[in-house]
């Protein structure tokens, strides 16, 4: 009976993702009619586009990993029900570290390197989210708040350092000294900027479902995230569930940071992961904070964002229409409603 | 005396500064009152501030442009609020759909009228009008010096304040809207429709962040991407900040608009990086944050 139940809700739930979608891609169809002036080029360019070839699938999925990372950091705060509204400035100070830990080493060790470069920005990343997380349990002041505003002021910080002492003056753009040859990751599907952080990605998924949903402090984690008052009862620790996710948060948000760097830059851009935070949010909702959902609800982010680009350069509309269309999607994607239809029908049915 | 010729410019510019982040806060309390997170703010104000100046510009008229500024931020609250309550969606997500809608929208109407993604200016629209007091109060000695002289929307601010905290305490709508936030039900019973007071709480922080968005481009005479710039969300911080009342939201813009108005005049005078000076306004505020959370906790502590 049991199963027979859930199978029906995530038939339903599949159903309203469905219309949720076929409604969002509707509205951006509409949109390119209005706004271009060769619209089938343009919609053909949108939807078709990313899978034409392998360059722009590569880097479709590429543009996922990063996304994976920033998911999954909000997904474990979300099922502690603590808020991190700081990805932004994590996932920026993530990269930061990588870099200034590789232009330090002695250019010998590549692997070890890289390793001691991530190692650092998980911690950066986790230090940053852990002070939010640790002025919530020690006087209360709300985490959501605090995040954000750390997270500005860290983002500026970090541009201090890109245009400050890290500074390269062969370069025109605003960007770091280049890193080492020896740290870039594995390409794995050239000429795409596709290596293999993407295994990472959904390495680290896996382990995170498995951390949330089989693991003691996982247990308690997500008890914290039902009912906080209920587990202080029940013996658990609580005050500990208000520093541990969002550390966890940082830290997963760091990482993807950091393999941005060493994967697809090579080079600490100013400004390299914006959106990357905030994007993490949706993904992490659309996946209703399940870790393994998160891979293809970055994917269809990703999507969106190598559909614009490539209507962009073959159809005659700006980039900014991806911001638009992954608004559409935001709008629809949690509406109980649509998903109340899908209910309704089956129903009928 | 020298201190006074830092300390007037410095307080001058903190209440113009303040304005934005104090309209889009007294705004947004309506929608917190009413029991929803309201983090479209920083898109209301980009729409306020894109529609008024573009409009002022084609109409050759300040209130007009203005007034349909306001308009267009309303809608796109509307959409937010419908959405939100009728569709039932989660309104941390519909609030950052609303703030990317705004973001990419503006930038794309932009490049479709003006063919830019950059700076658009509109040198024709006429100036905002300066409030002219009598002379007597201009002088007193440092209050006039500060007070005085803003454009009329600082004052149209403060009275907004002065409204709606008449109206949050003192009227049945008020009452009514605060009950929606504390306890749905009682509403219901009362005969009375919630969602009819979340979504007025919604249109009411769509109103006074149009009218913030429009004070940041028509001083400007330009529409600048992005020219929000996290207002909305210091102003939701502002918002918590201040206990969720008027009086405490008024001191909290006010305290973040003087560590602005310093980082402001310090980048001429401090011999810092720029990125530190910008990043003050931040640690200020940070900081008052978790003094307040002290002071609290210590307090709930006796």
């Amino acid at each position: 009976m049991k199963e027979k139940r859930s199978f029906g809700d995530f038939l339903s739930s599949f159903t309203g993702l469905a219309i949720t979608l076929l409604l969002s891609f509707g509205l951006v169809v509409v949109l390119m009619l209005i706004l271009s002036k060769t619209p089938g080029k343009t919609i053909y360019a949108f939807f078709i586009g990313p899978f034409t070839n392998a360059y722009y699938l590569g880097n479709m999925l590429n543009v996922a990993v990063p996304l994976v990372f920033t998911g999954l950091g909000m997904a474990v705060a979300f099922k502690s029900s603590v808020f991190n509204l700081g990805g932004e400035g994590q996932t920026y100070a993530g990269g930061l570290a990588t870099t200034i830990v590789c232009l330090a080493l002695p250019a010998t060790n590549g692997i070890l390197g890289g390793l001691l470069a991530l190692i650092a920005a998980m911690v950066c990343g986790g230090a940053i989210a852990g002070l939010s997380g640790y002025f919530k349990m020690k006087w209360n002041a709300d985490e959501m708040i605090s995040s954000f505003l750390l997270s500005s002021a860290v983002i500026l910080i970090v541009n201090y350092f890109i245009t400050g002492p890290l500074d390269d003056p062969n370069n025109n753009m605003l960007a770091s000294l280049p890193l080492g040859g020896q740290y870039g990751l594995l390409q794995i599907f050239r000429p795409s900027k596709l290596n293999v952080s993407a295994l990472f990605a959904i390495a680290m998924a896996v382990i995170v479902f498995f951390f949330m949903n089989r693991s003691h402090i996982g247990y308690e984690m997500r008890m914290c995230g039902l009912n906080r008052e209920f587990s202080r009862y029940g013996g658990i620790n609580v005050r500990l569930y208000l520093v541990l996710p969002m550390i966890l948060s940082g830290a997963l948000h760091g990482i993807g940071g950091g393999l941005m760097v060493l994967g697809t830059y090579h080079v600490l851009y100013e400004g390299f992961s914006f959106g990357m935070g905030w994007n993490g949010i949706a993904v992490a909702l659309i996946a209703k904070n399940n870790p393994l959902g998160v891979l293809p609800a970055a994917l269809l982010f990703a999507y969106l964002d190598a559909g614009a680009k490539a209507a962009m350069l073959n159809g005659d509309v700006t980039f900014e229409i991806a911001s638009i269309a992954q608004s559409f999607i935001f709008y629809f994607v949690t509406a109980q409603a649509l998903y109340g239809i899908a209910r309704k029908r089956r129903r009928a049915a | 005396m020298s201190n006074s010729q830092y300390s007037i410019p410095l307080v001058y510019n903190a209440v113009e500064i303040m304005t934005p982040f104090l309209l889009a806060a007294i705004g947004g309390l309506f929608t917190e009152l009413s029991g929803m997170l309201n983090i479209a703010l920083e898109g209301l104000i980009l729409a306020g501030a894109f529609f008024s100046v573009v409009f002022a510009a084609a109409t050759g008229s300040l209130l007009l442009g203005i007034l349909l500024g306001i308009l267009c931020a309303m809608l796109l609250s509307a959409l937010f609020g419908a959405i939100t309550i009728y569709l039932r969606a989660n309104v941390f997500i519909t609030g950052l759909a609303t703030n990317l809608f705004a973001s990419g929208f503006t930038i794309v109407l932009a490049y479709q009228i003006f063919k830019t993604k950059g700076v658009i200016q509109f040198p024709n629209i006429p100036k905002l009008p300066v409030l002219s007091v009598p002379a007597f109060l201009q002088r007193i000695p440092f209050v006039g010096d500060v007070l005085f002289g803003h454009n009329v929307i600082v004052y149209i601010t403060w009275l907004i304040v002065v409204v709606a905290a008449v109206v949050i305490y003192r009227t049945p709508f008020g009452m009514h809207l605060r009950g929606t936030g504390m306890n749905e039900q009682t509403i219901v019973s009362l005969g009375l429709s919630p969602r009819r007071y979340q979504l007025s709480g919604i249109l009411i922080s769509g109103f006074t962040c149009g009218l913030a968005g429009s004070m940041l481009t028509i001083q400007l005479a330009a529409f600048v991407p992005e020219i929000s710039a996290g207002r909305g969300w210091i102003a939701l911080v502002a918002i918590y900040l201040g206990n969720r009342t008027p009086l405490g939201i008024f001191i909290a813009s006010f305290v973040f608009g003087l560590a602005e108005s310093f980082s402001n005049y310090a980048q001429g005078a401090i011999k810092l990086p720029v990125d530190f000076i910008l990043a003050f306004p931040y640690v200020v505020t940070v900081a008052a944050m978790i003094l307040y959370a002290i002071w609290r906790h210590a307090r709930s502590g006796k």
